[in-house]
């Protein structure tokens, strides 16, 4: 008789949850696209961050040397990642001697990098290497690089020049250099180069002449050569011999760190970067996938009560609801996390094409991210199934029963209380941009109204039976019947409207905050810019890594030039402390003189910029108060070579969006940049038409150089559009369509579910017209929720933003963004409702009554 | 096979349920079970009968542990269930209680086979699986074990609901209106099946109906109004039965 009943003798749980999901395809379709769209974006923002802190650079031009000897580039704060130097630290040249008398060593290369630009006949500037800052070196450099195949001589005379095989050139050309900031030289071609990262070659004496600075002889780096397998004991040796310089011994892949001082930066962009995207794609993630496991779990509750009924304890029905959506999770989460791995890959590239990142800097791919982002989701899941299934299981089972067949009879009160609160601490977050114009202050508003969205999604369905009840009070006896059912619908299914009401409503809160605190911030910006930029042209020569010596005067020479000021930008690290508490930070600034006050009005309101002489800085309002430093204060600096040094505030500004933080004197950093050259000139002139020409005149003469109007641009940064304001516009695409598809699957699964309701309506003689009515009636009640609540949660932080940054009450942005979300919420709650309804119409109602 | 072979059981030293002074009030001050005391002794077929809303099934569902009494003490197989939190009830009830509902309650998603087993599953319990497959036979549902609850006709749904509640051997299986969803044959095959499992295995079995021909084939009919027992028959008879329920204004 047993062969009719086979079941084991030790019956597991597992099992049965698997197959209580078997035949639920549709609804835990909304679980898969939610995990599947969270896994990618937590391992591509995993990814990033890992790359910046432990992708490795190309070695470039380095790639032939087997040790290479520099400064540390970083400043290392106590507990905290490491900033980036993004000044060349420089190398004193007696360590060479010292160094090539280590056994094992084959070569020592002291490596100068010094501004070089190449003209040729026809005045046109023919372009070197990546960085013009540093192209030019000594001839002794080619042996640092990996297999190069040189043709011709080496150059021997202070008049011969070795070039790129990118240029073109031939040996035996003629061309001009401008190397150093000196006027331009003719040279003659020897020798041309073909390796990767090949600058342009001088011979040794010359380059020595060409580079040196304040006469003192120190290399950039200095390359070693080893024989072979000595590399790493040579390099032990040489880490014992340079302890304590804050010089680095660096080998294999770690090269590629010292071919150029800023690449830190880059790196510390990349974690940033993933720093930031983790918080808000984390919280995404999470309402999303707690959102669809709430709608799968819901729709369970008959029988996960049927079997709390049968002996199964509450924390049996939870586990049972954990260990389900688990699965469905881990199915999705192989290819979420592949996705997520050619997302990264995708926006690196994008980064790279933008400019924000060097092209060379390579990915990190290593599994971690997938772990992380493994760990990170079981959790959610986890969390989020048992919250959803901790009603149900904790009820008594006949209770859970009865309750099943309908809904849970009122939002727990806990619920609606953890949701008020979450909003009312969002509203009183929203007053930040009011205190701090900054950056971080914007940041707030978009945090804010993202909290205030979840503190919707928990009183939601409060607000909605109430909102129901009101409406239905209100109807007239003659209504249309389907307008009654589909008020009567909303009012007593208040859960399972809000939960598909709140996803919308974050929708809307999510774009219009983000978009208009990135807009807001943009345009305050450049208010602050244009209004603070007395110059009407910008001088620079970014072919030649800075500009020529002499162009200064050269320009106040010309007619109608009123003022002409240098200014450059660096990255300085300044330790602080607020609060009580040590802080350090990595602050842009704008290096000026203090004849600067010609070109600019950064606004000051204390002291004067023409006292930007000496060791002295200028600091924005902002930072003066929360940093204590006030005029006449002394405040400690770590320039962007790493000297460690104090400046006395000699002006404290306003204009701190349009001029950041920190502006220090031009004698400060003198000789404490790479190129040591001034990188632009802010030319005022009296604005007439012969001032325009004369300058032009001048630029033209002048190979290399680049004349600009101040009008577009900033007069601390380049670019138009700053990287970061792109980057974040980037993600709200991305998050936005992950939101919509979530929501789109969960307005479906949510439609189908109610597969049987529908037949119910149609047995009591409800016609397909009628219901399709009574749907689409649904359907706008979302719609409008979704698009009212979402613009009220919106409309206080806001409103407050524009009062910070603009000084009015209303954001700065483009003006279609509200009609453009209006239509994609109401095209989304309405595709997303009727089709599954037409779908279910189509199926005998007496069918469906009896599958269930 | 023989089950009364395979069942032999040991005399219960104590009543299979007793309830002292069960009172359960709703919100809004509404009781539905005013102070029932009530002893059923092992092998016992019990009826509860009563009007809507006399109190019949709270009276179960208190005394199964299905729902947790506003005062008094419930004692099933000699174990005192009041006051014990919610898991610690479950556990109790499916270690000593079976159950049969009138809607079946046989989880759509499982097959005939797992709906049986899920009571032990879930107590973590070894089937015993000769006893299951006598009772699978007892009940004509060989062959059925591997379909799904909406496969089965009615009647072989509640008959599978049957074989669930006794599949762990309880104590006492109480019916809810076992046979209120079933057309006459079906209902009188399920009635018949109750019967036998009293007198044949000595199961306790405690049946809540508003069925008076129901009702009759129990040893004992208790009838309710109010929330009390107002009437206690031995060998009740349907005309019997059915005289009491009209003299109380209902059915």
């Amino acid at each position: 008789m047993s062969e009719h009943f086979r079941t084991p003798s030790h019956l597991p749980l597992f099992p049965i949850a698997l197959r209580m999901t078997a035949r639920r395809i549709t609804v835990l379709l909304a679980v898969v696209c939610a995990v599947l769209g969270g896994a990618a974006l937590l391992t591509g923002t995993g990814v990033l961050g890992e790359s910046g802190l432990r992708s490795h650079l190309p070695p470039g031009r380095l790639g032939g040397a087997d040790i290479v000897v520099a400064a540390d580039q970083e400043y290392h704060p106590d507990g905290d990642l490491p900033l980036a130097l993004p000044e060349r630290a420089r190398v004193p040249s007696s360590l060479i001697d010292r160094l090539s008398d280590l056994p094992g060593v084959t070569a020592v290369v002291g490596d100068l990098g010094f501004p070089a630009g190449l003209i040729d006949a026809g005045g046109e500037v023919v372009p070197t290497a990546d960085d013009p800052t540093a192209a030019g070196h000594g001839w002794s450099s080619t042996q640092l690089l990996a297999r190069p195949h040189v043709t011709g001589r080496a150059p021997a005379g202070a008049d011969e020049i070795a070039v790129p095989a990118a240029t073109g050139l031939r040996i035996g050309d003629r061309v001009q250099a401008v190397a150093g900031g000196r006027p331009a030289v003719r040279y003659r071609v020897t020798a041309v180069v073909d390796a990767p990262g090949a600058g342009v070659y001088f011979a040794d004496a010359t380059a020595i002449r060409l580079a040196s600075r304040d006469g003192a002889r120190r290399y950039d780096l200095i390359g070693l050569r080893t024989a072979p397998k000595a590399g790493e004991r040579v390099a032990d040796a040489l880490r014992d011999q340079v302890a304590g310089t804050g010089l680095t011994v660096r080998t294999g892949a770690d090269i590629g760190e010292a071919v150029a001082p800023g690449v830190g930066t880059a790196r510390s962009l990349l974690i940033l970067l993933a720093g930031s995207l983790g918080g808000i794609v984390l919280l995404i993630t999470g309402f999303v996938t707690a959102g669809a496991l709430g709608v799968s779990i819901a729709g369970q509750r008959r029988d996960l009560a049927l079997m709390r009924a049968v002996g199964a304890t509450p924390r049996q029905i939870r586990r049972l609801a954990a260990a389900q959506s688990s699965v469905v999770a881990a199915v999705a989460l192989a290819p979420g996390v592949a996705i997520g791995y050619l997302l990264a890959g995708r926006f690196h590239d994008m980064l790279a094409d933008r400019g924000v990142l060097p092209p060379g800097l390579p990915l990190t791919v290593s599994p971690l991210p997938a772990l992380a982002t493994l760990l990170l989701l079981a959790l959610t899941v986890q969390i989020s199934a048992r919250g959803a299934a901790w009603r149900t299981s904790r009820m008594p089972a006949t209770e859970a029963v009865a309750e099943s067949r309908s809904e849970p009879r009122k939002p727990s009160k806990g619920r609606t209380l953890t949701g008020f609160l979450l909003i009312a601490a969002a509203c009183a977050l929203s007053v930040t941009p009011l205190f701090t114009r900054t950056v971080i202050g914007a940041a707030a508003t978009s945090i804010v109204g993202i909290v205030a969205a979840i503190g919707l999604a928990l009183c939601g369905p409060a607000l909605v039976r109430t909102a129901g009840a009101a409406a239905v009070r209100r109807l007239r006896p003659w209504t249309s019947a389907p307008t009654w059912l589909a008020l009567a619908n909303v009012q007593a299914y208040a859960l399972r409207v809000a939960a598909v009401v709140s996803p919308l409503a974050m929708a809307v809160v999510f774009v219009l905050t983000y978009t208009f605190a990135q807009t807001t911030v943009l345009a305050a910006t450049t208010q602050d810019t244009r209004a603070g930029t007395l110059a009407q042209y910008r001088l620079s020569a970014p072919a030649l890594g800075g500009l020529p010596a002499g162009t200064r005067d050269a320009v106040l020479k010309l007619p109608g030039v009123r003022s002409a000021a240098p200014v450059g930008s660096t990255t300085v690290v300044w330790p602080y402390e607020m609060f009580g508490e040590a802080d350090v930070e990595s602050v842009p600034a704008l290096i000026a003189t203090p004849d600067a006050a010609g070109v600019l009005d950064p606004g000051v309101r204390e002291g004067r910029l023409a006292d930007l002489t000496g060791a002295t800085v200028a600091v924005s309002s902002e930072v003066a108060g929360s940093r204590d430093a006030g005029l006449g204060r002394r405040i400690r600096l770590i320039l962007g070579d790493g000297t460690r040094t104090e400046a006395r505030v000699a002006a404290v500004y306003d204009r701190g969006l349009g001029f950041g933080s920190l502006i220090v004197s031009g004698e400060l950093m003198s000789g404490h940049t790479t190129s040591g050259l001034t990188q632009s000139l802010l030319v005022r002139t009296d604005g007439t038409a012969t001032a325009a020409r004369v300058l032009t005149d001048l630029t033209a003469a002048h190979p290399g150089l680049a004349l600009e109007n101040t009008s577009g641009t900033g007069s601390g940064s380049k670019q138009d559009t700053p990287p970061e304001v792109w980057i974040n516009l980037a993600t709200i695409v991305v998050l936005l369509s992950y939101l919509l598809l979530s929501i789109a699957n969960k307005l479906v699964a949510a439609t189908v579910q109610r597969r049987t309701e529908i037949a119910a309506l149609q047995l009591v003689g409800t016609t397909p017209r009628q219901i399709r009515a009574m749907m689409r009636r649904e359907a706008a009640v979302i719609a409008a929720a979704a698009l009212v609540s979402g613009m009220l949660l919106s409309a206080l932080p806001l409103a407050l933003l524009g009062q910070g940054f603009l000084g009015r009450p209303w954001p700065a942005g483009p003006a279609w963004l509200l009609p453009g979300v209006a239509a994609t919420i109401v095209t989304t709650a309405f595709l997303t409702i009727e089709l599954p309804t037409r779908q279910a119409l189509r199926r005998a109602p007496a069918d469906a009554i009896r599958a269930t | 096979m023989n089950l009364a072979t395979t069942t032999v059981r040991a005399p219960a030293p104590a009543p299979a349920i007793a309830l002292e002074r069960l009172t359960k009030t709703y919100p809004g001050d509404v009781k539905a079970l005013d102070e029932v005391s009530l002893t059923v002794r092992p092998g016992t077929f019990l009826a509860v009968m009563g009007p809507s809303g006399s109190g019949k099934s709270t009276l179960m569902h208190c005394a199964a542990g299905l729902d947790s009494p506003t005062s008094g003490s419930v004692r099933i197989d000699g174990h005192e269930i009041a006051g014990l939190n919610e898991t610690r009830r479950t556990e109790l009830r499916r270690e000593r209680v079976g159950f049969v509902f009138q809607s079946y309650n046989l989880i759509p998603s499982l097959t005939i086979e797992d709906n049986i087993t899920l009571p032990l599953r879930l107590a973590g319990r070894a089937p015993d699986r000769e006893w299951i497959a006598a009772l699978v036979e007892r009940v004509g549902l060989v062959g059925h074990l591997s379909r799904r609850p909406a496969e089965l006709s009615g009647g072989q749904q509640q008959r599978a609901a049957l074989v669930r509640a006794l599949a762990a051997r309880p104590a006492v299986v109480f019916a809810d209106e076992p046979t209120g969803a079933l057309d006459l044959r079906s209902a009188h095959e399920v009635l018949e099946l109750l019967r036998t499992l009293v007198d044949e295995l000595g199961q306790t079995v405690v049946m809540v109906t508003h069925d008076p021909a129901a009702a009759a084939r129990a040893h004992k009919a208790l009838v309710m109004a109010d929330g009390r027992v107002v009437e206690a028959l031995d060998h009740p008879t349907a005309p019997q039965l059915a005289e009491r329920l009209v003299a109380l204004g209902a059915c």
